[in-house]
């Protein structure tokens, strides 16, 4: 599909988030594995060795960890804004989940769809929108056909 | 002939459910093409179609949710010193309230062993917007000193009104936590819990860290609005005349600057108001009138500094923010 098919958006962020304080956006975190299943083996040793200090260095985020008859583990981020977002986890080891787990903490939550540009500006000129007599001096009278004769 | 085809099916799901309720887990499960399927979907397919999508449930009711924890993410994500009872107290509204003694009464609940001690976030309501009230006007009178009494009432209304509120209550996570009679939370009620949560912030960390709570969440959204848009003003030359004769400054005085296309489907007018041979200020429009009122807003947005082009709002962390304050006496 060409670019101007595909759904866009422009950068921007949840509740101008950065500019009073810096807010984490991501609220809520559900880990489900299978206690049995062999894909679930590395969140299991996720569960032994990290969780713990990722919630404690995390304190924003509250971790629920739910053990259910599953073959594919993941992980159900919820942000601020309300979105919620799915990461499957299966035969992932313990130091990729965390990084998954890092790469969920650090999103906004918007969805993630081509940007359009990549800075933006809610006024986007500093002189203001072009008119006819922008840069004209305020000498030259009304605006003409150019004089054809001029040389 | 509908009406037979809806008792046949209804016969089948009836059939349906008897099987479901009587397959005990012990028994070892067919393996056979499950023709009773097509019909089940299609009658799905049928109620969702009458009936619409069911309601939207509350986070509370899905699973994965502990209340406790989810109260103290909740202060500390903000960054913020919340006392937990407070805070608990100010996500409990009154139509809660109201609704659970209801709930208990239709259950047979004797009021008295049991009784529901739960204090509602009335007051904390009452107090956190009046203290928004007040500290966004004292915010606005010293950002816009020579902004009139109308202008500030216009941008502190425009701040908390009921769209404002619930867009920042909904992107801080509010609702989910907010008690309420009903679901989804009426606006009103998520304004009121919004609220409760400055006053609760006021009472357990002072009024300093409520007021830069509300200059992060609130007075961020001040970003990219024009005056005008939050203070709707219909004449605004005649104010423009008001505030030049307060200033002792001579009348404006409306001339055709500039044009283009007069006869066309695109004309272009520039006027300029002039005071004392001083350009003022000058606006364009497609007609003259227009263009007139546009420039006296030009005119009396550089009066009131409003401009576009202003210094940005201080938004720095609370140190740096005293810093820069102190600074500035001292320069000064």
């Amino acid at each position: 599909m060409t670019s101007r098919g595909t759904p866009s958006r422009f950068l921007k962020s949840v509740l101008q988030n950065g500019v009073g304080r810096y807010v984490c956006q991501l609220k809520r975190v559900s880990i489900i594995f299978s206690k049995k299943a062999q894909s679930s083996l590395g969140v299991r040793d996720f569960i032994e060795e990290g969780v713990v200090d990722y919630a404690k260095k995390n304190p924003g985020t509250v971790v629920y960890v739910s053990p259910q008859a599953c073959k594919v583990p993941k992980i159900v981020a919820e942000y601020l804004n309300g979105n919620t977002k799915e990461e499957l986890v299966d035969n992932k080891t313990s130091q990729q989940i965390l990084e998954a787990l890092t790469k969920l903490t650090n999103q906004s939550g918007l969805d993630i769809i081509r940007i359009r540009k990549p800075f933006h500006t809610d006024s986007p000129s500093i002189q203001g929108q072009w008119h006819p007599f922008t840069n004209r001096p305020p000498s030259v009278g009304l605006i003409r056909p150019q004089n054809q004769h001029a040389e | 002939m509908a009406a037979r085809c809806m008792l046949i099916r209804s016969g089948l799901t009836f059939r349906l459910q008897n099987q479901l309720v009587s397959r005990r887990p012990s028994v070892t499960p067919v393996r056979e093409k499950k023709r009773w399927m097509k019909a089940y979907t299609y009658l799905m397919a049928k109620k969702l179609k009458l009936e619409g999508p069911p309601p939207p449930k509350p986070r509370w009711q899905q699973p994965n949710w502990d209340y406790h924890s989810e109260v103290h993410a909740f202060s500390s994500r903000l960054h913020e010193n919340f006392s937990i009872e407070l805070l608990k107290a100010a996500f409990i509204n009154p139509c809660y309230v109201h609704a659970e003694q209801e709930r208990r009464k239709q259950l047979g609940v004797d009021s008295e062993t049991t009784a529901l001690v739960l204090k509602d976030n009335f007051q904390l309501s009452e107090k956190g917007a009046s203290f928004t009230k007040s500290f966004l006007t004292d915010w606005c009178r010293a950002s816009f000193p020579s902004l009139p009494h109308e202008g500030v009432e216009g941008i502190v209304g425009h701040l908390i009104s009921p769209s404002v509120v619930c867009y920042v209550a909904r992107n801080l996570g509010i609702e989910d936590l907010t008690m309420s009679a009903e679901y989804p939370v009426a606006d009103d009620v998520l304004g009121s819990t919004f609220m409760a949560v400055v006053g609760a912030l006021e009472e357990s960390s002072g009024a300093e860290r409520a007021a830069f709570f509300l200059r992060d969440f609130l007075l961020t959204q001040l970003i990219g609005k024009d005056l005008f848009d939050m203070w709707t003003v219909m004449n605004p030359m005649g104010l423009l005349v008001e505030e030049l004769t307060k200033r002792n400054l001579p009348l404006p005085e409306p001339r055709l600057i500039r044009s283009a296309g007069a006869n066309t489907v695109l004309p272009l007018y520039f006027v300029g108001l002039y005071s004392d041979t001083k350009l003022l200020a000058q606006g364009p429009g497609e007609t003259l009138v227009g263009a007139e009122e546009e420039a006296a807003r030009v005119a009396l947005r550089k009066l009131y500094g409003y401009t576009e082009n202003r210094r940005p709002f201080d938004f720095s962390p609370p140190q740096l923010y005293q810093q820069t304050l102190l600074q500035s006496v001292t320069g000064n």
